[in-house]
């Protein structure tokens, strides 16, 4: 898994989620996404599982999947780069 | 074009809420007129259930998030509400006076909350199927569509165990996430008729002034007139909550600019999920 593609899916939470006022550097790539991290729900959840749809072709199923999914930025990233098409 | 919106009843209380002069301005006039101390959360000599201490902050929050908008130079063109908003909502466009505004979320709580009489009710929110499903499910449990927030996010309401049923099965037909939340009472369903002449005596204590600031119901996202408001506030706790309709409609009366004035920031993101799928 690149760089490159953590940046990536960090810019993809900005723009999905439209944060203003929030640059890629801001977040960090092991931080949890819920709760103390980014302080994102469910609803925010669904948001990033189109837009991971949409950009890279990847489906989360089911909220299992997606627990482990939005763990952190690197979770995703390494979720997006095993599944995508 | 501005609007300011107005959620409906928090979950739970704030962390680290700022105290300033507009939450002790705020706090003192919540506290005297209801008994709920805001920083401590906690009744006063009348106690009285946790869910309608959970609206009064909601309203207290409300009216002091509203304050700080103010002070800061937005001036809403239109005022929209969700659910039990509708009482900041009502003080935000100068129909009812803040302690007004309290007294009456108070008042309706309670009566609310006595009409359990034995009976659990619960909320039950689903995110990720699609409306038509989370209306199937309703039906198959008897349980009610009390919000349709977004095409992915409803909220049911209904006897504890009809939503539990219900949670179990949206799950099973790959909801993304489901959660249930004790209330008192089936709010925004027909359920809620039983107690309508109770609430209807309640909202006839109440003068309502005309708006001065256009107010967008979310039953039908008409511009309420002092007159509609009594017979307003008994019927939107029988029927669902139409945010998506709503929000719409605000659109199309030419909003551009949102301000959410209360606990957490739910109506701006079921606006982003419909402003979304309009792309």
């Amino acid at each position: 898994m690149s760089e490159e593609l953590i940046e990536q899916v960090k810019q993809l939470i900005i723009d999905a989620l439209r944060i203003e006022g929030m640059a890629p550097a801001d977040i960090e790539s092991d931080a949890p996404l819920f709760g103390e991290g980014l302080g994102l729900d469910s609803i925010d959840a669904l948001q990033l599982v189109v837009a991971m749809e949409k950009s890279y072709g990847v489906v989360v199923p089911d909220a299992a999947t997606g627990t482990k999914v939005f763990q952190s930025v690197r979770s995703m990233a390494a979720y997006i780069a095993e599944n995508r098409k | 074009m501005i609007c300011v919106m107005f959620p409906g009843q928090p979950l739970t209380q704030e962390n680290n809420l700022p105290i300033d002069e507009d939450f002790r301005d705020i706090a003192l006039l919540t506290r005297r007129m209801t008994g709920l101390d805001l920083e401590s959360f906690s009744w006063g000599e009348k106690i009285l259930s946790r869910q309608v201490a959970l609206q009064v902050y909601g309203t207290a929050i409300s009216l002091i998030q509203r304050q700080r908008l103010q002070s800061s130079g937005v001036k809403p063109a239109i005022i929209a509400e969700h659910s039990m908003g509708i009482y900041p909502a009502l003080a935000a466009c100068g129909s009812l006076a803040d302690s007004d505004a309290l007294t009456l979320t108070m008042r309706v709580g309670n009566s609310l909350a006595s009409m359990a009489g034995g009976v659990e009710y619960s909320l039950g929110c689903v995110i990720g199927l699609p409306a038509t499903t989370v209306l199937s499910v309703a039906e198959n449990n008897g349980a009610y569509v009390a919000n349709r927030n977004t095409s992915r996010h409803l909220l049911l309401a209904g006897e504890r165990h009809s939503i539990e049923s219900a949670m179990a099965e949206s799950l099973s037909l790959g909801a993304f996430s489901v959660r249930t939340f004790p209330c008192d009472a089936p709010l925004h369903t027909p359920l809620i008729e039983s107690i309508a002449p109770q609430l209807a005596g309640i909202v006839g204590d109440y003068c309502f002034a005309e708006p001065t600031v256009p107010l967008m119901e979310h039953i039908e996202q008409e511009f309420l007139t002092a007159s509609d408001i009594p017979d307003f506030l008994v019927q939107e706790l029988c029927l669902p909550v139409n945010w998506e309709e709503t929000y719409l409609a605000l659109r199309r009366a030419g909003i551009t600019a949102w301000h959410e004035a209360g606990c957490g920031d739910s109506l701006k993101k079921y606006n982003r999920w419909i402003a979304s799928e309009q792309q």
